[in-house]
């Protein structure tokens, strides 16, 4: 179903995060070289790295797109305790006639005092937000009150969440029915069995974030956390990464029934639970229907997850992080190499498919 | 190594060959099996690669410990550390030529017999190799020896001599160490610190030391318990890391008085720590009786000093097999590679993953980042193995104009690909309804032409206890059957549902060469014996089981209903009845159901789930009494609202019921597509105006916006306004230009992508558009870009005509 081929990078180290613009065409990576690079994906559909240039002073953990609304502006956030916001500068230069872009800084965000593990955009319909998280467990939303200076930014909230903070999603959804929510998830480790995932909703009355609601069941370090995109539907799908994949439905309890002006209740069911990556999992993406989730772990490999028809999520693809497919049968997960086991020699079939194609 | 828990260690040069050893020596050779098949005789490491055993060394009884030389030699030379203490050089080469040569077998031999524990080839003075003793009174416990100094000067005590009784060559004795250290004192660990080749790490009994070979009286220490193990971090040559029991210190040389950071502690004794050689920060651990590698990812440099925070770590584990594992080593250049051994000597090979970060592009591909690599991951689009996924689904039909065929409405299942019943069912009763409105609109202009798109529901409601029913012949039997007269109501129910057509006409003759044209002869059959022509059916039937594609096994069934007997205790009844659940086919299951049904109860026709909900309502519109017709009705519906199955689409019509419907079809499939253009082929404009029929809309639109399929958008809108003027009438132009900032080089005309539906995107400077942007935040109400782009459209127009 799924080939993989291979970019080359050239980051002088691990790359941590890769984010994708609104269209897909333009795509962010950012690493523990200090760098983010911008690639552009030309009419061939091969990527080309556009610009790439010096963000930080320590690792950069997140690179994030705006909406393309507000202009080509990405947010990246780093162990230097910063998070950043960046414009594209457009106009003739040099840099230009060598099909290179220029990224300017329009301002560094220095509330943290920790570093600050996570930075998104709100979603489009709230106007230029956007939400960092730090290890000193703070939420903080900015906004910038006026969209066309993006050098001016106002905290406007800051959410303790009690735990070091490792990622925070914004509920996509723009359906006047559905308040905006943020959820956090915190990779803290100390064995205390609290709960690892909590959501705040914005409350009109009070015009603060209010907490919503605690995952009781996710004691264990959370790597990620990612809601699906919300297409219409009546309730929200969150994917949480911690020692296994999770899925949870969060369903509006109608208004009606809850007193009025108070946050609002959700039911909240697990729809799926999976440890096929054997260990630790550390990211979850939704493609862009909120029907496909893909999920990393420590078992190397990259995985897919679908529901059918009965809502029940299966497996649905597994690559390994080098991009060759690891054979469908073995969904058990169990990718480690364990002795003497007589595994077929998929790598003659796969070459051919996993073609070392270079660009740039 | 006690002789039953084996040691490995990868060769440092020739980085296919590693050397596992126990009571022995064994050198193997590593394979990459990926183009060829397992050699006989080779071990499979993992799934790509196999280890063919190249030699075995039983030279060196008593070994303790062993280092590899670390200058390049074809010979493999390895000191071996003894229980005695002594130092053996030995080698598992073949090449007897090899400068080495004289080299193996040489002995260091300490003054005073006790363990070696440890030993350290120095990285710089290929020569220099520490060996790390147990305790032994008042002499030194580090002894340096330099493995090329001259064999042992005459001067040697006889005893000495003697220690090595039964060795013929005394002549390979060393006894001279270069230095001696650590007097009264035991060594435990050894490193040297590469940023100068004269400085050793010791981890003595109670303390870590640092020695300086320039001045040996004088040496930095620090009191610690964690003196086990002592390695240098290859990338930060001040971090060193050592342990005791279950925990592991982090050092920083530059401040030595204390260790930077523990780790958690670990349940059971360690029993190695090494750094990852090919990666920054990565350091491996284990334990005791365990079948897991701890892994501590410090992302961070070290910090400088001064600094309190503590860097990053992050905590994994591996299992590389399911034994327990004796022991570790990293590969020396392939990135984050290790091979293991179990006590049984099993070995496995097999890479540490990246934590891997990963994004979904809007047009399914997925990208990811594992280490410094990049990979892109794209569905082949011409794999029709496994069931494309919705968000490929909408964009396929988004581009073969799915859901804008307001003339042959049936068509649009065509365009979905005529794949899904379901879809293929509710464009049909959209089609159907479309032209029974306008034929109600001709007859009685402004009369129940909205009744239609009510669906089925509300129309049979409108016509409660107006029915009676009669007795009708069977054509061809002498047999009645009781059947609703059929009123207008159920006249349009039976047409909607497709069985009979325009006019007054009840002939579902039509219908039913249709079905027989299309090869549907079941149903088509079962369809003639509910309009109580069993001729036909049979005929039917005979007709399929001659068919090219056709089923033999349709004249068994034609037979079978042939000798149908109104007989109630008839043998024929009762077989039927029993086997009729053995039938796989539905409709020939029906068929039978219904001829062994007692009058007026047929809850074996309309209770068949897997019988298509229109022809189980007109079948129910056929014999039904208007109450259970009714109760069915209702049923029926809450039925489909609750499985959002869109075949229910028929009894809800457009109307509410029919959003709540909707609404579960949308929360199972995210179809948004459908949904927007199912609610806008004919709805009322208080159920458009609904919240959640906006909403789909508003998601519709914003997925074209992301596949950039402006011109989509365009017609989509377009079609839209027709039903809902209220939705802002939009100038057919405004919709071509959603805004969006695009750098100047699309100016220069970029060719044209399939999804970009041909449109060529007209590039708009930065500054312009946040001058037109302003526009927008004066009255940013709400966030749809179209608006203020339209007032803004004066400049636009002349590029558009």
């Amino acid at each position: 179903m799924f080939v993989a081929r291979h970019i080359a990078a050239d980051h002088k180290d691990l790359i941590h995060d890769v984010s994708f613009d609104f269209h897909g065409r333009r795509m962010a990576t950012c690493s523990s070289d200090q760098s983010v690079k911008v690639w552009d994906k030309s009419e061939s559909g091969d990527w080309h790295c556009t610009a790439s240039w010096k963000t930080h002073s320590g690792s950069v953990w997140r690179v994030t797109w705006a909406h393309p609304e507000f202009g080509q502006v990405l947010a990246s956030c780093s162990f230097d305790r910063t998070a950043a916001v960046w414009e594209e500068i457009v106009g003739e230069s040099n840099d230009k006639l060598r099909g290179q872009s220029h990224w300017v800084k329009r301002t560094t965000l220095v509330d943290s005092r920790t570093s600050v593990t996570d930075v998104k955009f709100a979603p489009k319909h709230m106007g230029l937000m956007l939400a960092t998280c730090s290890a000193d467990g703070i939420v903080r939303i900015y906004e910038a009150p006026d969209v066309m200076n993006l050098s001016q930014w106002s905290l406007q909230h800051e959410i303790s969440c009690k735990l070091s903070c490792s990622c925070i999603s914004w509920n996509p959804s723009s359906s006047r029915a559905h308040s905006p929510m943020i959820a956090v998830g915190s990779d803290d480790s100390s064995p205390n069995a609290m709960a690892k995932v909590q959501i705040f909703e914005y409350s009109e009355n009070t015009r603060k974030y209010a907490k919503a609601e605690t995952l009781m069941t996710v004691t264990d370090p959370v790597h990620d956390i990612a809601f699906a995109p919300n297409l219409g539907r009546s309730f929200h799908i969150l994917a949480v990464a911690t020692k296994d994949v999770r899925i949870f439905t969060l369903k509006p309890v109608r208004k009606e029934l809850t007193s009025s002006g108070g946050p609002t209740k959700f039911e909240i069911h697990i729809v799926a639970q999976f440890d096929n990556h054997n260990s630790q999992v550390w990211r979850v993406s939704w493609n862009i229907t909120g029907t496909v989730l893909a999920s990393s772990g420590d078992d190397g490999c990259v995985r897919l997850w679908k529901a059918n028809y009965m809502d029940n999520w299966k497996c649905t693809g597994i690559l390994k992080g080098n991009g060759s497919p690891v054979n469908g049968n073995s969904q058990q997960g169990n990718s480690n190499p364990s002795l003497g086991s007589n595994i077929p020699n998929l790598q003659n079939s796969l070459n051919g498919s996993s073609s070392g194609r270079k660009h740039s | 190594m006690s002789g039953t828990k084996p040691d490995i260690l990868w060769a440092p040069h020739q980085v296919d060959r590693f050397v596992v050893c126990d009571s022995e020596l064994s050198l193997y050779h590593v394979e990459s099996t990926v183009n060829s098949e397992l050699k006989a005789g080779s071990l499979r490491l993992s799934e790509d690669s196999a280890a063919t055993l190249l030699s075995i060394n039983s030279d060196t009884p008593y070994m303790k410990c062993v280092a590899w030389y670390l200058n390049y030699d074809p010979e493999c030379l390895l000191a071996v550390g003894q229980a005695n203490g002594r130092v053996v050089l030995t080698s598992l080469g073949q090449d007897h030529n090899s400068k080495f040569k004289d080299l193996i077998g040489k002995e260091f031999v300490p003054k005073h017999a006790r363990q070696c524990n440890t030993l350290a080839w120095n990285p710089l003075d290929s020569n220099w190799l520490a060996a790390g003793l147990d305790k032994h009174r008042a002499d030194f416990s580090v002894l340096i020896w330099d493995i090329c100094s001259k064999y042992t000067p005459d001067i040697v005590p006889m005893e000495k001599v003697r220690l090595s009784a039964g060795e013929t060559e005394t002549t390979l004795l060393v006894t001279k160490p270069l230095y001696e250290l650590g007097q009264n004192d035991a060594c435990l660990s050894l490193c040297w610190l590469p940023r100068d080749q004269k400085l050793l790490l010791a981890g003595m009994h109670r303390n870590l030391a640092i020695f300086d070979l320039r001045n040996t009286s004088q040496k930095m220490f620090v009191n610690t318990k964690a003196v086990q193990g002592v390695t240098v971090d290859p990338y930060f040559h001040d971090r060193v890391a050592s342990f005791y029991e279950g925990q592991v210190a982090i050092w920083d040389l530059r401040k030595f008085e204390k260790p930077v950071l523990t780790l958690t502690e670990q349940p059971k004794p360690l029993t190695k720590v090494a750094w990852c050689p090919t990666r920054t920060g990565l350091l491996a651990t284990l334990t005791r009786d365990s079948n897991i590698i701890r892994l501590y990812d410090m992302q961070h440099t070290p910090t400088p000093i001064g600094d309190e925070t503590e860097p990053t770590i992050i905590e994994r584990s591996v299992q590389p097999c399911d034994n327990y594992i004796a022991s570790f080593a990293w590969h020396p250049t392939s990135q984050n590679r290790m091979i293991v051994v179990t006590p049984n000597r099993t070995m496995s090979d097999f890479t540490v993953f990246e934590r891997i970060s990963l994004a979904w592009s809007p047009i399914t591909s997925l990208m990811w980042a594992c280490g410094r690599h990049l990979y892109e991951c794209a569905e082949e689009e011409n794999d029709n193995s496994l069931e494309k996924d919705i968000a490929t689904k909408m964009r396929l039909r988004a581009l073969s104009r799915y859901g804008l065929d307001t003339e042959q409405v049936w068509r649009n299942h065509i365009l979905a690909g005529n794949e899904d019943p379901q879809l293929k069912s509710l464009w049909y009763t959209l089609h159907f309804m479309k032209q029974y409105t306008e034929d109600m609109d001709q007859k009685s202009p402004g009369n129940k032409g909205s009744l239609v798109y009510a669906g089925i529901k509300s129309i049979v409601k409108s016509s409660l206890g107006m029915v009676e029913s009669s007795r009708h012949n069977w054509s061809g039997l002498d047999k009645q059957s009781d059947i609703q007269n059929l009123n207008e109501e159920r006249i349009l129910a039976l047409q909607l549902c497709g069985w009979i057509k325009k006019g007054t006409d009840v002939d579902v003759g039509p219908f039913l060469n249709s079905l027989v044209q299309e090869g549907e002869w079941e149903r088509a059959a079962a369809v003639a014996l509910f309009n109580l022509d069993i001729r036909r059916a049979i005929q039917i039937l005979n007709e399929g089981a001659s068919s090219e594609k056709g089923d033999l096994n349709l004249n068994v069934v034609a037979m079978a209903l042939s000798g149908y007997t109104d007989e109630k205790n008839s043998l024929w009844r009762e077989m039927c009845s029993t086997l009729r659940l053995q039938l796989n086919n539905p409709y020939l299951c029906v068929m039978f159901a219904f001829l062994t049904s007692e009058t007026g109860s047929y809850d074996g026709v309309l209770y068949e789930n897997k019988v298509a909900v229109r022809d189980r309502v007109a079948f129910a519109c056929k014999f039904l009494s208007d109450s259970q017709l009714n109760r069915y009705i209702e049923k029926l519906t809450n039925e489909m609202k609750e499985a959002g199955n869109l075949e229910g689409i028929l009894l809800t019509g457009l109307t509410k019921d029919g959003v709540d419907l909707m609404e579960s079809y949308v929360d199972r499939t995210g179809d948004v597509q459908t949904a927007s253009y199912c609610m806008l082929q004919g709805s009322p404009l208080d159920v458009l105006k609904d919240e959640r029929v906006q909403y789909w809309i508003e998601n519709y639109r914003n997925l074209l916006d992301a596949w950039r399929f402006w011109h989509k958008r365009a017609e989509f809108d377009i079609h839209r306004s027709k039903l809902d003027p209220s939705s802002k009438p939009l100038a057919q132009t405004a919709a071509m230009f959603p805004f969006f900032r695009k750098s100047p080089e699309s100016k220069k005309p970029s060719a044209p992508e399939t999804e970009a539906d041909g449109f060529v995107l007209l590039g708009d400077t930065a500054h312009e558009q946040r001058k037109a942007a302003k526009g927008k935040t004066s009255e940013a109400e709400d966030s749809q870009p179209l608006e203020w782009t339209g007032q803004n459209l004066s400049k636009f127009e002349p590029l558009v005509q």
